[in-house]
């Protein structure tokens, strides 16, 4: 019979986490705090970042390619503080905010230069043909609104270069659609047409959700 | 084909002329010899039939007045089974004409049904409602067949279903071409890779007795199906007038519990550990494991990470954090799993694309530990025992009947510096409990009002009818992004039962009448989420429920898929580099599109549907409860996202 094995939604842990908005008075202060791209290089290796996100932050097979980090800092310092999918969570005990400054300074030290097709511009009416028509709706729901089976993309949470660098070399059970699939300028329609979506509403909006 | 009596006397003609009285003068000794062993095989003494009071001397006997099956019937009402869920078929009409003749149709009561696989299901959602199993009769070979896929689901969800067996044993006693193709010399044979026990009794009284053997060892933990073969001749042929039958007492095992030593070391070092976590899976089997774990985790103050097996702990309670499980097992220094189907992948996670990576999910030197009566019974050729889990304490033991004592082994073991220190993680993890939950209403919100219908949407609808009625979810979430568990108050045994098991398609819909046959009594309101794919499989099971007036409400997570298998079609495409275009065929369920509440309409079920529109479905749910409180079923056909 089938194998119903829940597809992994490993690269939740990037496109769209819910609460990378969010933004705490000790992100804040960490945001101004001075970052040492050479403390980062450290940190990234001692708190245990190259384990699954390689030593330079270009990704294998158990994280993403975070360099250039996909968030602003203090997202990302909400992320790593409360994770979702496979990523584990780091207290402050583990990395405080002033490390995780230096390790965003580290990783954006060591950023591949952006590619010309970062900085496109897409159709947002042939991206929502194409996010059917290419599959995206089957792990992330028909208007990028997410499901267990990926994580919600609509509106996306990160930048066009970041989703370009992700779908050409995810990690988890994301398949990977390289440029014979899928071109850059597909991309960057579909980017847009989910960059069109409004935002969800609150949850205290809706009653049935307070019940 | 039967042998011509010119070259053999079979043996009917022989027991024909015994019933006249005249056997024992005409048989030649050499038939004689060769008939004897076969008296004690059916009864015990001859003569098996008997003659009819008002026939002439020397006319042919053509009825039987107590066959065997009439005495299977008696063995079977001792096992108190409510129902029996069947397909007809002639290898078992004996025990069918005495089921419902002899037996009156009562305990079991015959619930006519379409295929074997929705009877076996029907046995498997009954059963983790009610806690005991149903009688399941199957045709040999081809009957079996039908119903393997649902023993598999049963056997690896650990769920007991009583299966007898109509098989002709013996050669010569076949009619024809049919009785040799529904015949088999090991009928059990290919299933006993997932049965936890099966039997060929050659005797109404070997019957009896491994009918009995087999109830105590289905619903001994672990809990698996089990088959009992009947054959035709035991069936069909009258107990002799000095057959001394009886039927054994039926003494059910006390569950096995842990080791005292064992239990004390894991209590020891759950009292000690900082972040303790309660990872539970199949747990609670009865009430009694619901406020067990309940009781456990509160004297801890530990958090239940809940994989939903079985309906183990309260979704809401403050100390469930399944939705939070990662962290918490990340963050954890002792993990107790609790009759886990998969310990090895709750400590773990793989990534990597086509070749596994395997990273732990746990700081290095978190203590494991292990209750479960898995590893009590265990097969080798199919493979649901999952990976080897390396954990520090293993006891092979039913985690349910283990946890009193657990429990006391915790108290005894508590300090007032540990309460204070539990007090304070309490709160904490009602904190964090309560983010987790506000996190989940937030995703809820994503595409509210999408077309089609979120199934975040379509399960928040639902519950707003249900949640003020005695409610009972008999259907697997994941299918639907898990939402109910994520957003509904579960909080009583029966208000969830987990899933296939096995992952096969086409248990959804029967094991959810089945399970509604269960609660039917108890006058619960059933309610079934069900995946359009696996409805396809069988879906005369509706007609059952029609005909059987089991009250069940329906509604339709409508995908037009096999979309689990769209995904991965699609994956395969991605990774093959070949163009992501044709992923859906084969895959999906349109041109044309099933109506499905037609379907139901016709099988003599209330039905409504397609609805797209989500302000479309709290009405048509309302008018469905009405049905389903009137005692029918009732299914609304609901186009939903994918997942």
């Amino acid at each position: 019979m089938r194998n119903l094995t829940v597809l992994a939604s490993a690269f939740a842990l990037v496109l769209a986490c819910p609460l990378v908005n969010a933004q705490t008075p000790a992100a804040k202060s960490a945001d101004t705090a001075a970052a040492s791209a050479a403390n980062g290089k450290r940190a990234f290796t001692s708190v245990g970042c190259v384990a699954c996100h390689g030593a330079q932050g270009q990704g294998t097979a158990m994280g993403i390619q975070i360099a250039p980090p996909p968030f602003e800092l203090p997202a990302l310092i909400t992320y790593v503080r409360q994770p979702t999918g496979k990523m584990p969570p780091f207290a402050p005990g583990a990395v405080s905010d002033q490390q995780l400054a230096d390790i965003y300074a580290f990783l954006k030290s060591v950023a591949p230069p952006p590619s010309a097709s970062e900085t496109l511009t897409g159709n947002a009416d042939n991206g929502k043909k194409l996010f059917a028509a290419y599959g995206c709706y089957e792990c992330h729901g028909r208007q990028g609104a997410g499901a267990s089976t990926g994580p919600r993309i609509g509106p996306p949470a990160i930048t066009l270069a970041a989703v370009l660098r992700y779908v050409r070399a995810p990690t988890g059970q994301m398949p990977p659609y390289t440029t014979k699939v899928v071109s850059d300028q597909d991309l960057a329609d579909i980017y847009t047409y989910l960059k069109s979506l409004p935002p969800p509403p609150p949850a205290s909006s809706i009653p049935l959700l307070n019940q | 084909m039967r042998k011509s009596k010119k070259d053999s006397v079979n043996r009917r003609d022989f027991l024909r002329a015994a019933a006249a009285g005249t056997a024992a003068l005409v048989v030649h000794p050499a038939v004689a010899k060769a008939a004897s062993p076969e008296q004690p095989r059916a009864t015990g003494a001859p003569p098996l039939l008997k003659a009819q009071p008002d026939a002439p001397a020397g006319a042919e006997v053509v009825t039987v007045d107590r066959p065997g099956s009439d005495f299977m019937v008696d063995v079977l009402k001792t096992l108190n089974f409510e129902y029996l869920c069947a397909n007809p078929g002639n290898s078992f009409r004996s025990l069918h004409e005495s089921l419902i003749n002899y037996g009156g149709n009562r305990t079991p009561e015959f619930i006519t049904c379409c295929h074997e696989e929705s009877s076996v299901a029907m046995g498997h959602g009954y059963a983790k409602i009610e806690g005991k199993p149903l009688l399941v009769c199957v045709h040999g070979t081809v009957g079996l067949q039908h119903a393997s896929m649902a023993i598999y689901d049963a056997f690896c969800d650990r769920v007991p279903v009583y299966i007898v067996l109509g098989n002709f044993g013996d050669a010569a006693e076949r009619f024809g071409q049919v009785d040799w193709t529904h015949s088999a010399q090991d009928p059990a044979a290919m299933i006993r890779d997932y049965v936890k026990w099966d039997d060929r009794p050659v005797s109404l009284q070997g019957f009896s007795e491994s009918a009995v053997r087999a109830y105590k060892i289905a619903t001994t933990p672990p809990m698996m199906p089990v088959a009992l073969v009947a054959d035709h001749e035991l069936q069909e042929y009258a107990i002799s007038d000095g057959a001394n039958l009886s039927v054994p007492k039926l003494t059910m095992t006390s569950p096995p519990v842990g080791d005292s030593g064992a239990v004390a070391e894991i209590a020891r070092l759950l009292v000690a550990a900082e972040n303790p976590v309660l990872v539970t899976d199949r747990v609670a089997r009865t009430p009694a494991g619901l406020a067990g774990l309940i009781e456990l985790a509160e004297t801890l103050q530990a958090p239940v990470v809940d994989r939903n097996g079985r309906m183990n702990f309260p979704t809401r309670h403050p100390l469930n954090h399944t939705e939070r499980g990662g962290a918490a097992i990340a963050n954890a220094d002792v993990i107790a799993g609790l009759e886990l189907t998969d310990f090895w992948s709750t400590v773990n996670s793989v990534g990597g694309q086509l070749n596994p990576v395997v990273r732990p999910s746990t700081k290095p030197g978190t203590k494991l530990v292990s209750i479960t009566a898995n590893e009590l019974y265990m097969k080798s050729n199919y493979q649901d025992f999952q990976r080897y889990a390396a954990v520090d304490i293993a006891i092979a033991a039913d985690a349910e009947a283990t946890l009193p004592s657990l429990i006391e082994a915790v108290k005894r073991q508590i300090t007032d510096d540990r309460k204070r220190t539990f007090q304070d993680r309490g709160a904490k993890l009602a904190t964090a409990h309560q983010q987790a939950m506000q996190a989940q209403r937030e995703t809820a919100a994503s595409g509210w009002d999408a077309t089609p219908i979120s199934t975040a949407r379509m399960s928040s609808e639902i519950w707003a009818q249900i949640k003020d009625e005695d409610w009972s979810l008999v259907s697997n979430c994941q299918f639907v992004s898990r939402w109910p568990l994520r957003l509904w108050d579960f909080n009583k045994h029966y208000h969830y039962i987990g899933g296939e098991g096995g992952y096969g398609v086409g248990y959804g819909l029967p094991a959810a009448v089945g399970a509604a046959l269960a609660n039917r009594k108890h006058g619960r309101l059933t309610v079934n989420i069900q995946n359009d794919g696996d409805l396809m499989f069988a879906p005369g099971v509706l007609w059952t429920a029609a005909h059987h007036r089991i009250p069940l409400l329906i509604v339709m997570h409508n995908n037009r898929a096999y979309h689990q298998e769209l995904m991965q079609v699609q994956m395969m495409a991605d990774r093959h580099n070949r163009g992501i275009t044709n992923a859906s065929i084969g895959s999906v369920l349109v041109d044309p599109p099933i109506d499905y509440s037609k379907l139901a309409q016709g099988m003599g079920v209330h039905a409504e549907g397609p609805i797209s529109d989500p302000d479309d479905l709290a009405p048509a749910i309302r008018r469905a409860i009405a049905i389903v409180k009137g005692g029918d079923p009732a299914l609304i056909d609901v186009l939903t996202q994918p997942r």
